[in-house]
């Protein structure tokens, strides 16, 4: 069976020889033409009129998506998923998401432009190009730049392609078949999966052997090896047996200030809330309450909240009648010393925060129990 | 319109804006003044200094290309010598704006600690080395590459392809000196390890657009025969290059001070990012950043005059307004932006450009002595 034509070859000594030729084949009225070079010839694609590459488009695409994409990967799972406090700072902590979607970006960009190169423009698995049976592929790679008249929808004058090319200057014309390829079939690509899941079981195995044959070494100790006191760990540095040491007798922080209550049993009922209802003061108090409280009282303090299957203690209700007909002053006194197994949050809470807690608190109760004349 | 009726009109432009530059003294405030004394003073160092650094990065990588357009980041570079009268000026500000020179400094525990540093004999005899080295590294390098072109001789490019690392390691040492004495110091309290590398970041960027504009006002007037589009186009990735080091930089240096929450580093960012500030942030981040970014980005874009132009013009704004960010705000808050700051405008950058403008003129358009400038001018892009 004769073998459908590929197209007309000759080669050229120089990539200035490639260029000078292309324009006198064209003058001949052979348009549909192709170079292959031993490097990229710097305009070329000017003088085969190759459109501009769409790969920067897809590249830019596809890094844009990997940029917002990890930005809605790291709200969902540190905003919505598990509400997530970066060092006291509120929700949306935006900043700490910007190198992961730098790294989102790079990583898509980069396998974009590889893998779209490959499969996407030069269309592998597609092993078949006739180009490669011809005899001067070899010398194509190491030195020589050829040019191929390629046929156009009313085929190709072989003669007139021959002369054309002949008259530009070219040496060691070449008739080129397109052999007829068989797509890669099932046993292709049985092969090919079968030689990557090999290749994955050789480095697994390859790698932990590595591992476990060599010991470990630790590029750089210094911070991990100095002689330090560890948090909540054992020390023989001082008497105590332990790194943490006990503040001395009476210390308070800089702010301290003792709550004023009548008496030990009063419970603090008869403190009265000094902050104004503005909403300064409950813009202040929602994010108090959701850094300190929503942890275990949910954000609408209904006291289901996140922590609740490995939490042991059911937090109260915040919404409970109970808390609703608590005083103020009551609420700060929990606070402040803890209640049964919650702990106390002086240490952590300005006096002024946890006012404005409460007084947030008092605007949950009212927004999940408001009167008839709210809603009018 | 003719070179000199321009020029005439820059004098007459630098004439009015001097005396609403002394009017602003008298009537503004000797604070007011001083802050703008040391904006403009901040911005010509950083833009001398980011030439210098271009002429001795492309003698250190030897780099061919760029031979042809040397000369155009050289003259930019002669901006150096007249930072001295501005330094000298800007000395009187110490005891007016900066905080550590307050009588209430000694009180601040983080300023005792930093006393060894912060006073005013040590202070002054930095800004003294840091002059004196940068006047010296432009005679050896702009001088001497304008001295080959009458000698033609070789061993001067040698000589300055071993000058430029010293330079760059002086470079280094400088710009970072000169980043805190002249603006970290004026919030002294505050810290910031990579402050001298933000400095920098801005300064070669703005160097980038302002040599792109120069070569291609030059070209365009046929004072730069043989330098090609190929040659503008890899400026123009440069500047696209050096965009993403600044707001790699601009961004690391907020995101550690905004993880790590310290008061000392804060409050520096919150006097930048409160009230109006916060506006002239935004412009900041998208300006410096996003529209250059975007606007180079294609090969498409660096290829076009126009765009090049406007985006180096944009830059250049960009980067007066990242140094207005860094140091207005000691005046309080608010956006302080009025006719003081308009004739400081109106007085420094005439006079800048007479300055600029007569540097054209210094030695060849390009380095004729420099053996690879033949090579740099066959440059095409592969
Ligand atoms: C570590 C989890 C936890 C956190 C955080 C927490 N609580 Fe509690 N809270 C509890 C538990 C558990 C109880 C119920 C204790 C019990 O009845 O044994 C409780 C009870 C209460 C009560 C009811 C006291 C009573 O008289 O019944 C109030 C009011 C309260 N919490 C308010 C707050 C506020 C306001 C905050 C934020 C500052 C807060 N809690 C933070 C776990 C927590």
């Amino acid at each position: 069976m004769l073998e459908p034509l590929f197209g007309v070859l000759a080669l050229f000594p120089t990539a200035d020889d490639l260029l000078k030729a292309i324009p006198e084949v064209k003058k001949r009225g052979f348009t549909k033409l192709e170079a292959y070079t031993p490097y990229p010839v710097h305009g070329i694609d000017e003088a085969l009129d190759l459109p501009k590459s769409k790969l920067g488009v897809l590249v830019f695409l596809m890094a844009s998506l990997g940029a917002i994409s990890m930005f809605l990967f790291e709200w969902w799972t540190s905003t919505v998923s598990y509400p997530l406090l970066t060092a006291g700072k509120a929700y949306n902590g935006w900043p700490a998401w910007v190198p992961p979607m730098l790294e989102g970006t790079i990583l898509v960009g980069t396998f974009t432009a590889a893998l779209g190169m490959l499969f996407v423009f030069n269309r592998l698995p597609f092993f078949g190009n006739p180009m490669l049976r011809s005899k001067a592929i070899d010398r194509i790679t190491r030195e020589k730049f050829a040019l191929v008249i390629r046929p156009g929808a009313g085929g190709l004058d072989t003669g007139g392609a021959i002369a054309a090319l002949k008259a530009a200057g070219g040496e060691d014309i070449e008739v080129v078949q397109a052999p007829r390829y068989s797509k890669a079939g099932l046993a292709w690509w049985s092969k090919a999966i079968g030689a990557v899941g090999a290749a994955c079981v050789v480095a697994g195995y390859g790698t932990a052997w590595v591992i476990r044959t060599f010991p470990t070494t630790r590029p750089m100790v210094e911070m991990e090896d100095q002689p330090r006191l560890d948090a909540q760990a054992a020390d023989t540095f001082f008497a105590s047996g332990r790194g943490m040491q006990l503040p001395p007798d009476g210390t308070v922080p800089r702010t301290f200030m003792p709550i004023l209550a009548a008496g030990p049993g009063d419970g603090g009922k008869a403190l009265m809330n000094p902050l104004p209802v503005t909403d300064s003061v409950l813009e202040r108090g929602r994010t108090q309450f959701d850094i300190h409280c929503a942890v275990c009282h949910d954000r609408l303090g209904t006291g289901k909240a996140w922590l609740d299957s490995t939490y042991k203690a059911q937090p109260t209700d915040l919404q409970s009648s109970t808390v609703r007909d608590a005083s103020d002053g009551y609420l700060y006194w929990v606070i402040s010393r803890g209640f049964a197994s919650m702990p106390a949050y002086a240490a952590d809470i300005s006096p002024d925060d946890r006012w404005a807690i409460i007084r947030y608190v008092r605007a949950l109760q009212r927004s999940q129990d408001a009167p008839m004349r709210d809603v009018k | 319109m003719s070179a000199a009726s321009v020029r005439r009109g820059l004098w007459a432009l630098a004439a009015l804006g001097g005396g609403g530059v002394a009017a602003t003294y008298f009537l503004a405030g000797a604070q007011r003044f001083w802050v703008n004394w040391l904006l403009w003073f901040v911005f010509g160092t950083c833009l001398a200094l980011g030439a210098l650094f271009l002429v001795a990065l492309q003698h250190m990588t030897g780099a061919r290309w760029s031979v042809p357009l040397r000369r155009a980041a050289e003259r930019i570079g002669a901006l150096t010598p007249w930072l001295v009268p501005v330094a000298i000026v800007a000395l009187f500000s110490l005891p007016v704006v900066f905080s550590w020179t307050q009588p209430d400094a000694a009180s601040l525990t983080p300023l005792v600690l930093k006393e060894h540093w912060l006073n005013r004999p040590f202070f002054i005899i930095r800004l003294a080395v840091c002059v004196t080295l940068w006047v010296v590294s432009y005679v050896v390098l702009v001088r001497g590459s304008v001295r080959q072109d009458e000698t033609k001789d070789p061993h001067a490019t040698v000589r300055l392809r071993r000058f430029s690392p010293v330079f760059m390691i002086l470079l280094a040492l400088t710009i970072t000196d000169f980043a805190f004495d002249w603006v970290s110091s004026l919030e002294a309290t505050w810290y910031s390890d990579i402050f001298g590398v933000y400095l920098f970041a801005g300064a070669v960027t703005t160097a980038i657009a302002a040599v792109l504009l120069a070569v291609m006002h030059l070209q365009r007037a046929g004072r730069l025969p043989g330098v090609t589009r190929d040659h503008v186009y890899n400026l123009g990735g440069l500047l696209f290059g050096f965009t993403i080091f600044w707001a790699y930089i601009a961004f690391s240096q907020y995101l550690l001070q905004w993880y790590a929450d310290l008061p000392e580093e804060v409050f520096w960012f919150q006097q930048r990012l409160s009230g109006a500030m916060e506006y002239v942030f935004i412009v900041l981040g998208v300006g410096h950043f996003f529209v250059p970014f975007l606007a180079l980005m294609s090969r498409d874009d660096k290829k076009s005059w126009t765009r090049l132009r406007w985006v180096a013009v944009w830059v250049i704004f960009m980067e007066f307004v990242d140094v207005f960010w860094l140091i207005s705000p000691v005046l309080g808050p608010g956006i302080h932006l009025g006719w003081p700051e308009l004739s400081f405008a109106a007085f420094f950058v005439p006079a800048g450009l007479l300055v600029l403008g007569r540097a054209m003129r210094l030695g060849d358009d390009m380095p004729t002595g420099d053996p690879f400038l033949q090579a740099g001018l066959d440059f095409h892009l592969p």
